[in-house]
């Protein structure tokens, strides 16, 4: 029994920092019709960003945080504002261009920081015991802030006039234009809003796990299945999924092992294709 | 767009203008290092990268290597094979396309497994640091072995970290599910049996981030000591991060490849690692540590990799001496004959020998002899020789 909630502990764990990265894939699918395959980049970079301020300027963690999320979000918008949006209904360009942008990353990262891992953890450490179950504290922290961006993310894009315009674009971009909303500062920000997301999922995993260079490609390959799984484009699919994968990745491991936990995840998407194309909250394969 | 194209046209060839037009040097030979030069594995690979470039800086202090009536320069040239079979054969074939016949490395069982026929059909020597069974075969003559895998030296080791931890009575090994991992626990897990201890296997997909859930389910079986086996240092790290996390306070080992400073590094300092055990190619001594003021005397920077630079340094320098002796760095055959008939003495670290016959049914393995590195309640107690017949 002990095993079994130390699991559901863990599940929830992964699954809401799965949830912070699927989010942000998932958003700029849904509105711009772009696989990002930058995203990995975007969450080394608020990784690193945060390692920077923290250990390198010696500022506080939040502000190292706070600097993460605004670097990746900058960097998200300007990329979109003057690379991406010209090219945006072109999908093997854009694929092209996010991929680059991943390498450019990856590789500019290496230069500057090197290639092994930095020496970056958390600044909260210990763990809550509850009898045998334990639960580690940067994690409850981590859960914490992931619950609360999901909520703001959910209050943007249901509460606001910018939500109201950006569900309105991914609907149908045509008819959203003919009513006013501008793609040319929309689709920017929409950006930048995920790619931020991304940011402030790698300044706070990476100190809890590792923080190298290569950190990117996981992401990307994590993103992508969770989102396949909750249907492309749908963020409400996006977050069920990343909590399913969490949990199933934790299950799987626990009681069969690190090797069946990752082929269990692949069976299920595959299963999940074969028999509901759409994913579980998806509609149909958006036409950009 | 035409006076954009036009200015980006000027600049170029303006740029183009100001370099220097290098002279063709008449005698150069290049080398290649291959590793995984980034991921979790980067310290093993960069060090063969750093021992590569110190055997080269070396000869050409001292006007280079001596090729007939040429004095010829010494160039190094690396390429990351990212620990992956097709990495390391896609770098074989990229050295094929530049003429580099003579490759340092590469590193894990799974590049060893991926380089070996595709350098023997492209004529390349190969100096892996595997761990696999089969990290040298007979049908692979140009292959060569920087250091002897588990198979020689995980019993002594045992033997070695028991007395020092003797209240081990239960380990479990945790390693990547492919060659490169499960070569290494399971000759590790029978030797840890051999010496009374009970030991089990637990693997995980290479790629993994976030070793919680495994953690979950080996703490489940309460051992007295869990052992990184040859998990990439970076994950090695994560490991013991979470292990101690999980409240996890018995023993943890590495009877698998060195990569401390990583481990280190990643999980947040000696006060994490607690009490810890490693396998390291060599002891630590003042006349290895001079490997690293060398270094930095003649490349003018710090090397990367540590312990595991030192363990390649004897084969990068035997194969320039070897290449000297051959008269030629295009004949892999010429040079690796030459190799053959080197005596292993290097200045660092000493006599060694020839081995291999027994493991793998051709004696082509740098054998020195080993050491154990061990942490005590969160002190380094140091890397001390260990005679693999005590």
């Amino acid at each position: 029994m002990e095993q079994f909630i130390q699991a559901a502990v863990i599940g929830v764990s992964l699954g809401a920092q799965y949830a912070l990265l699927a989010l942000g894939f998932t958003l700029i699918f849904g509105i711009l019709g772009v696989v990002n395959f930058a995203h990995g980049g975007f969450y080394m970079l608020g990784g690193y960003v945060a390692y920077s301020c923290v250990v390198q300027l010696g500022l506080p963690y939040p502000v190292g945080v706070v600097a993460a999320v605004a670097a990746a979000a900058a960097l998200g918008w300007l990329f979109e504002l003057f690379l991406l949006d010209r090219l945006i209904d072109d999908h093997l360009a854009t694929l092209m261009l996010t991929l680059g942008l991943y390498l450019l990353l990856s590789s500019g990262l290496l230069s500057i920081y090197g290639p092994l891992s930095m020496e970056f953890t958390f600044p909260v450490t210990g763990s809550l015991r509850f009898g045998p179950i334990y639960v580690p504290r940067e994690n409850l922290i981590v859960l914490a802030v992931c619950v609360l961006a999901i909520g703001a993310l959910w209050l943007i894009l249901f509460r606001t006039d910018l939500g109201r315009a950006l569900r309105a674009l991914a609907d149908d971009r045509r008819v959203a234009t003919a009513q006013g909303m501008r793609p040319k500062i929309l689709f920017p920000a929409a950006f930048a809003l995920a790619t931020g997301l991304a940011g402030l999922t790698g300044a706070l995993v990476t100190p809890i796990l590792a923080l190298s260079p290569s950190v990117g490609d996981p992401v990307l390959a994590t993103s992508f299945l969770t989102v396949i799984l909750g249907g492309l484009g749908s963020l409400g699919g996006a977050a069920l999924a990343a909590f399913i994968v969490g949990l199933v990745e934790a299950f799987t491991s626990v009681y069969f092992g690190g090797s069946i936990g990752a082929l269990v995840l692949f069976v299920l998407v595959l299963l999940l294709l074969v028999f509901r194309p759409t994913g579980l909250l998806g509609r149909q394969a958006r036409g950009a | 767009m035409k006076y954009t194209l036009a200015l980006l046209s000027a600049a170029t060839i303006a740029i183009a203008g100001l370099q220097p037009v290098a002279a063709a040097d008449p005698c150069e030979i290049k080398v290649g290092a291959i590793g995984p030069m980034s991921g979790g594995g980067a310290q093993w690979g960069l060090a063969m990268q750093s021992a590569t470039e110190l055997a080269a800086a070396e000869v050409n202090a001292k006007g280079g290597l001596k090729l007939g009536d040429k004095m010829c320069k010494v160039t190094v040239v690396s390429y990351d094979s990212k620990y992956t079979a097709d990495g390391a054969a896609a770098g074989a074939n990229a050295f094929a396309s530049q003429g580099i016949k003579i490759m340092i490395g590469p590193v894990g069982s799974p590049e060893a497994t991926g380089i070996k026929p595709v350098a023997a059909r492209n004529g390349q020597i190969t100096w892996n640091a595997a761990y696999a069974k089969n990290s040298l075969d007979p049908k692979y003559p140009l292959a060569f072995h920087i250091a002897p895998g588990p198979a020689t030296w995980a019993d002594p080791m045992a033997k070695y970290v028991l007395k020092h931890f003797p209240n081990i009575k239960s380990v479990v090994l945790i390693a990547p599910n492919d060659q490169a991992g499960t070569d290494v626990a399971s000759v590790d897990s029978q030797a840890y049996q051999n010496n009374g201890v009970k030991a089990s296997e637990e693997y995980y997909q290479r790629g993994t981030t976030n070793f919680a859930p495994i953690i979950t389910r080996i703490l489940a079986s309460n051992p007295d000591a869990v052992d990184t086996a040859s998990s990439p240092p970076g994950d090695a790290g994560v490991i013991v991060k979470q292990l101690r996390l999980a409240g996890f306070k018995g023993v943890i080992g590495r009877m698998g490849g060195p990569g401390t400073e990583e481990i280190l590094r990643v999980a947040g300092g000696t006060d994490v690692l607690q009490n810890f055990y490693w396998f390291e190619t060599m002891a630590v001594t003042d006349q290895m540590r001079a490997i690293d003021d060398q270094f930095r005397k003649l490349l003018g920077k710090d090397p990367i990799g540590g312990t595991s630079m030192w363990g390649d340094l004897p084969a990068a320098r035997m194969t320039l001496k070897a290449i000297e002796v051959a008269g030629t760095a295009d004949d892999a055959e010429k040079v690796a004959a030459a190799l053959r008939t080197l005596p292993v003495d290097d200045p660092n670290m000493g006599k060694g020998v020839w081995a291999g016959q027994k493991q793998y049914g051709i004696n082509q393995e740098l054998y020195f002899p080993f050491a154990v590195g061990i942490i005590k309640d969160g002190k380094q107690v140091g890397i001390t020789r260990v005679d693999p017949n005590s």
